[in-house]
């Protein structure tokens, strides 16, 4: 990974204030590029899941400026409407539509946004659940699945939109231990992919593996930016020491 | 080896585990099968049934002109064919895959009870031999389209089968059509509409037009645009605030004044159209809990793929939350049909108002007490029908459920 590569995500400044006066973003800035996977590690309450969803428009912020594939978040909704059908965001709930059936939770989208035919859409979906190894649940609803099935649902369902970014909000923290593998492993073959991510996550081993950078939150601010191997084994601030002899 | 206990020695464990329990039992008992031989006894020696059986008409249509009554029979025929049609298609789908019978335990016993209602009913009633024999043909009508679609179904086209809960809004229309004239029929105007027959008719359209009212008020409710969400509270606290009957004459008195000469609708679609307001407004708060129970993280999730707020709405969310919303929102329904009884303090003639006319007419002095009985078992019928109605649409609506009766013939 060169920083040569296109910026697919570009933050400069972003501050937020929640309605009720809690400052969560104290001016966070972060370049994400093309092909990049950026693991954003941090305590509760660091503001690390805000950032990540101010990528996509479900938290806005106050001051500062944020664009994500060459398109600038404001308040034009069609400007948001865009930039989610470029970014796929995967939730720590799975946050699967239950009344649907596997396959149809992965065709909605396409065939009402990008009006791609159905047939069209469901090969692919078919394929996308291949990839994530379910192929076998398409006519399952989520409900008869284990977590670890969900979760991957969830990830082939954000694939089908076809998205240029992928946003990971702490993808196997909900999970069953020995579930969080087989999630991690989709993540680790789209990552490889070439496939540009941001990941908040607690998962040390896989920031490890397949990062390009890790980023320490705290308290609203970033405290460190580094490559996965300096930052596990020569942290830079004392905030980060901290940090990782808490979860180690 | 544990062997399951016999029905009787459960009831026995159930009904006299302990001494107390046991006194409790035989004082309820001995209780109900008082109560029952009583009323048995009532009903059987004592009462004056022919209160009803001569003013069966008058219930049932109320004023409704006799030489139009026929589009009334053609009405109930054609709402016999779509009910056999429904019914039978919906049993040859839930059982397209292995071959079962094809009229479950649950349609055997719908299947008795009409049966023996089309026999006894037109009887006790003393119909004469004409009209016994329509209410057989109808019965008959329903019951061989129910049998002939519950056997060969499953073998029209889906593409056709889709079509067919389309007649039911073309059936109501068709029905109105019917009622009110038009068309080249003769118009019968709604004062002379009556009995079980305006009952029916208001309750339906209220309800019919309460529900997308009421999902509206909720949407707005919630909604972050200021006045939309202000306006929605405002109508929902000012109706609830306020009891149906006020409301029902002011609608039948302000309605007048406020609308120049003859815009305003006639008194009985006043009524109506009280009613529909009202509703909606429970039906709001009904929507409104469902709404809340839905995680914030469906919308989001719905959002985050692309979706603009009308399909997340649509797809996503609304799906959701009416099925978490219908239990109460059928409550609401059941409350509507019985509020409609406060018509009749306003002049209009439904089944209360009719009854009330009956009563009045010094000929049955005294048998009040057999019309409000046979008034209470009718709105108790249709209340009924509401509720499995909307059980077996909890059902169907459930996801897991449905995932084994959708099963395609692959999976199963």
């Amino acid at each position: 990974m060169t920083s040569s590569n296109a910026v697919m995500i570009e933050a400069r400044g972003v501050e937020k204030w929640y309605p009720n006066g809690f400052h969560a973003l104290r001016g966070v800035d972060l370049s994400v590029h093309q092909g990049e996977v950026v693991v954003i590690m941090g305590p509760s309450g660091s503001g690390k899941s805000t950032f990540l969803r101010t990528f996509n428009a479900l938290e806005d912020f106050q001051q500062g400026s944020i664009v994500v594939d060459g398109i600038a978040l404001n308040d034009d909704l069609r400007q948001i409407d865009a930039v989610r059908r470029e970014v796929g965001m995967v939730f720590q709930q799975f946050n699967l539509f239950p009344h649907l059936s596997v396959l149809e939770n992965l065709t909605l989208a396409p065939v009402l946004v990008r009006k791609l035919s159905k047939q069209a859409v469901q090969r692919r979906a078919l394929e996308l659940l291949d990839r994530v190894g379910i192929a076998e649940q398409a006519h399952k609803y989520p409900g008869q699945l284990s977590g670890g099935q969900q979760q991957r649902v969830a990830i082939a369902r954000s694939l089908c939109m076809e998205p240029r970014i992928m946003l990971f909000d702490e993808p196997t923290s909900a999970l069953d231990p020995e579930m969080v593998q087989e999630v991690l492993e989709v993540m680790q073959g789209l990552a490889q992919d070439g496939m540009t991510m941001v990941v908040v996550s607690h998962e040390v081993r896989f920031a490890r593996k397949v990062a390009h950078r890790v980023v320490l939150m705290d308290a609203g601010v970033v405290v460190e930016v580094a490559p996965p191997e300096q930052f596990f084994s020569n942290p830079q601030h004392e905030r980060s020491r901290q940090f990782l002899s808490q979860i180690s | 080896m544990i062997v399951r206990p016999s029905r009787l020695e459960q009831l026995r464990q159930e009904l006299f585990s302990s001494r107390l329990n046991g006194l409790i039992s035989i004082a309820l008992i001995a209780f109900l099968v008082t109560a029952a031989l009583g009323l048995a006894k009532w009903a059987l020696f004592q009462a004056q049934w022919a209160v009803i059986r001569a003013n069966s008409t008058l219930f049932a249509l109320g004023r409704y002109p006799l030489e139009q009554q026929w589009r009334l029979w053609l009405l109930t025929a054609l709402l016999a064919l779509a009910t056999g049609l429904s019914w039978g298609l919906l049993r040859a789908i839930l059982r397209s895959g292995p071959p079962v019978t094809l009229w479950p335990r649950n349609d055997r016993w719908a299947l008795a009870v009409l049966v023996l209602l089309s026999l006894w009913l037109p009887m006790a009633l003393r119909l004469s031999l004409a009209i016994q024999m329509r209410w057989w043909g109808i019965t008959l009508l329903l019951l061989v389209v129910r049998w002939a679609l519950g056997r060969w179904g499953s073998a029209i086209p889906a593409t056709a089968r889709r079509l067919i809960p389309l007649i039911w809004p073309l059936l109501y229309l068709l029905g109105m059509v019917l009622i009110s004239g038009g068309l080249g029929l003769v118009q019968v105007a709604p004062s002379e509409w009556g009995g079980l027959l305006l009952t029916l008719l208001m309750s339906s359209f209220a309800i019919l037009l309460c529900f997308p009212l009421g999902i509206l008020l909720a949407l707005g409710r919630r909604s972050a645009l200021p006045l939309l969400r202000w306006g929605s509270v405002l109508y929902i606290e000012f109706i609830r605030g306020a009891p149906l009957i006020t409301l029902l004459f002011l609608g039948q008195n302000i309605l007048g004044f406020l609308l120049p000469g003859g815009m305003a609708p006639d008194r009985v679609w006043r009524a109506a159209w009280v009613l529909t307001f009202f509703a909606a407004a429970y039906v709001a708060e009904a929507v409104r809990s469902g709404l809340a129970a839905l995680p914030a993280g469906q919308l989001e999730a719905a959002r985050s793929l692309g979706l603009p707020m009308p399909q997340a709405l649509i797809h996503v969310v609304l799906p959701q939350a009416l099925r978490v919303a219908l239990p109460a929102t059928v409550g609401q329904f059941i409350s509507l049909l019985q509020d409609t009884t406060l018509l009749s303090l306003i002049g209009l003639l439904d089944l209360l108002g009719t009854a009330r006319t009956v009563m009045a007419n010094p000929a049955f002095l005294g048998q009040s007490a057999e019309v409000y009985l046979v008034l209470a078992v009718l709105f108790w019928c249709c209340c009924a029908a509401l509720g499995l109605g909307s059980r077996a649409l909890e059902e169907r609506l459930n996801p897991h459920s449905r995932s084994s009766a959708n099963l395609s013939p692959s999976q199963a």
